[in-house]
């Protein structure tokens, strides 16, 4: 007889949190963070997951209903378009609008001279850092906004006002998607809350990847001292959204902030000393820190040593898991590894083949999740996720 | 985390309150829900622009 959802619920969340402490459950938990591959399973494009999140919620309901997976997130296809239109953020290029219906949301870096701040701003961005946001960089990023002396406009006031009630619309709608993926299909919310390191957040929305490179060259120091001011405020947004009851850790989504993007000098310098102590300050109030390593990081695997025992979960993506398997898994559970390539263009065999591999490698004593190495988007072919869900079920059993 | 005392708006706020107050001058009645009213909402300012940066 099959399980009811509030027995299935109880399991996984056992299973999932075990592991994540990087002990050993029942068998390995399944957490694949599915993004567009959700659309393309529930039968829509990726215009409807993008512009109307009802639809992202649906097919993410319908995912984790038909397969065995033990946590999902709840919208992996996170950036709602109806905020960035509302608030008339032009850094997005929108399937639909932008791109075709087929194809995942995309960033627009802005070339180095255009950067939302420019190399002389650092002062002002130290010094105030929200005021700094609302005053000059939404006004540059936005469509609408207007910064502070310029004649104001109605589509300004607009922008605010229908941006605000927007993220209100969107992140009210949250629980009760939570609710519905835990009393319906038996599915553990796989991660609550956000947080970027400093120097990425430096890179990604202000200054540009190259603006940020010539900086970390011509004025390290106030590189430096802008990561520290963006510090305890990037703390504040992760304890704000992170997991009241404590189960699932805070999303750390990791970018460019590794050799060879950037420098060991650099990243031991000013990525790693302001973002620690985030990670610790988030530790001590009781929540775990999940670190997306997007790309691969293993160049620094012994600063991440330094972090508490089971402190953190460290998935990976293109880093060999098998070295970070070795320095890292006595210390902190891992998930990832399963190339993205050959869940889009490989067999199922050849999935059932790595998935085999990973487990024997470094799953043997528990502190492991199956997933992805990336997000999986909607090149994934239905039938390798399901390989991967099967066998997994079949051999990952203590 | 040093720097935070010496920004002019702290982790979740926008206007501060010590601002706001002195606007209002003196308060009649309860003025602890004055100003945990203001707090809350004022908070909300402060997510919006952060989760624009981070989120969005």
């Amino acid at each position: 007889m099959a399980k009811d959802a509030e027995t299935l619920y109880g399991e996984r969340l056992k299973r999932y949190t075990t592991a994540m402490r990087n002990g050993k459950p029942d068998m390995i938990p399944i957490r694949p963070f599915v993004a567009e591959f959700t659309a393309k399973y529930a039968g829509y494009n990726c215009q409807q997951v993008t512009q109307d999140y009802n639809m992202a919620f649906e097919a993410a309901v319908k995912c984790a209903a038909d397969f065995d997976w033990d946590a999902v997130v709840a919208n992996m296809v996170y950036v709602w378009a109806g905020i960035t239109q509302a608030a008339g953020l032009k850094y997005y290029a929108v399937p639909g609008v932008d791109l075709d219906v087929d194809t995942g949301f995309q960033y627009r870096e802005p070339p180095e001279g255009k950067a939302f701040m420019q190399p002389d701003e650092y002062d002002a961005l130290i010094a105030d850092p929200t005021g700094f946001l609302f005053n000059v960089w939404l006004p540059r990023v936005s469509t609408d906004a207007v910064a502070p002396g310029e004649t104001n406009t109605f589509r300004n006031n607009m922008s605010f006002l229908k941006g605000g009630m927007a993220m209100m619309n969107y992140f009210t709608a949250f629980g009760p998607q939570i609710a519905r993926l835990k009393n319906e299909c038996g599915t553990v919310s796989a991660i609550a809350g956000i947080l970027k390191a400093p120097l990425d957040i430096l890179g990604d929305k202000l200054r540009g990847y190259i603006g940020l490179c010539m900086d970390l060259l011509e004025r390290p120091d106030k590189v430096l001292a802008a990561c520290e001011a963006l510090m305890p405020h990037l703390t504040s947004v992760a304890l704000s959204g992170a997991d009241p009851d404590k189960n699932v850790p805070v999303g750390l989504w990791m970018h460019r902030g590794c050799v060879p993007f950037v420098s060991h000098e650099h990243f031991e310098r000013i990525y790693w000393p302001t973002l620690k102590p985030i990670i610790q300050e988030i530790n001590k109030a009781g929540h775990q820190v999940l670190f997306y390593a997007e790309g691969n990081w293993n160049h620094h695997l012994d600063s991440f040593a330094e972090l508490a025992d089971g402190s953190i979960v460290y998935h990976v993506d293109n880093a060999d898991i098998f070295e970070v398997h070795k320095k890292l898994g006595d210390k902190f559970c891992l998930s990832g590894g399963v190339p993205n390539y050959l869940l889009g263009y490989g067999t199922e065999d050849e999935v059932r083949q790595v998935c085999r591999k990973i487990i024997d490698g470094v799953a043997k004593d528990g502190g492991y999740i199956m997933d992805a190495s990336a997000i999986v988007q909607n090149d994934a072919k239905v039938e390798n996720i399901r390989a991967m869900t099967e066998f997994t079920r079949e051999y990952g059993v203590y | 985390m040093a720097k935070q005392e010496e920004q002019k708006r702290p982790p979740g706020v926008c206007v501060p309150w010590q601002e706001k107050m002195k606007e209002l001058g003196e308060i009649r009645g309860d003025g602890e829900l004055v100003r945990k009213v203001w707090k809350d909402n004022d908070a909300l300012g402060y997510m919006y622009i952060w989760q624009c940066l981070l989120s969005f």
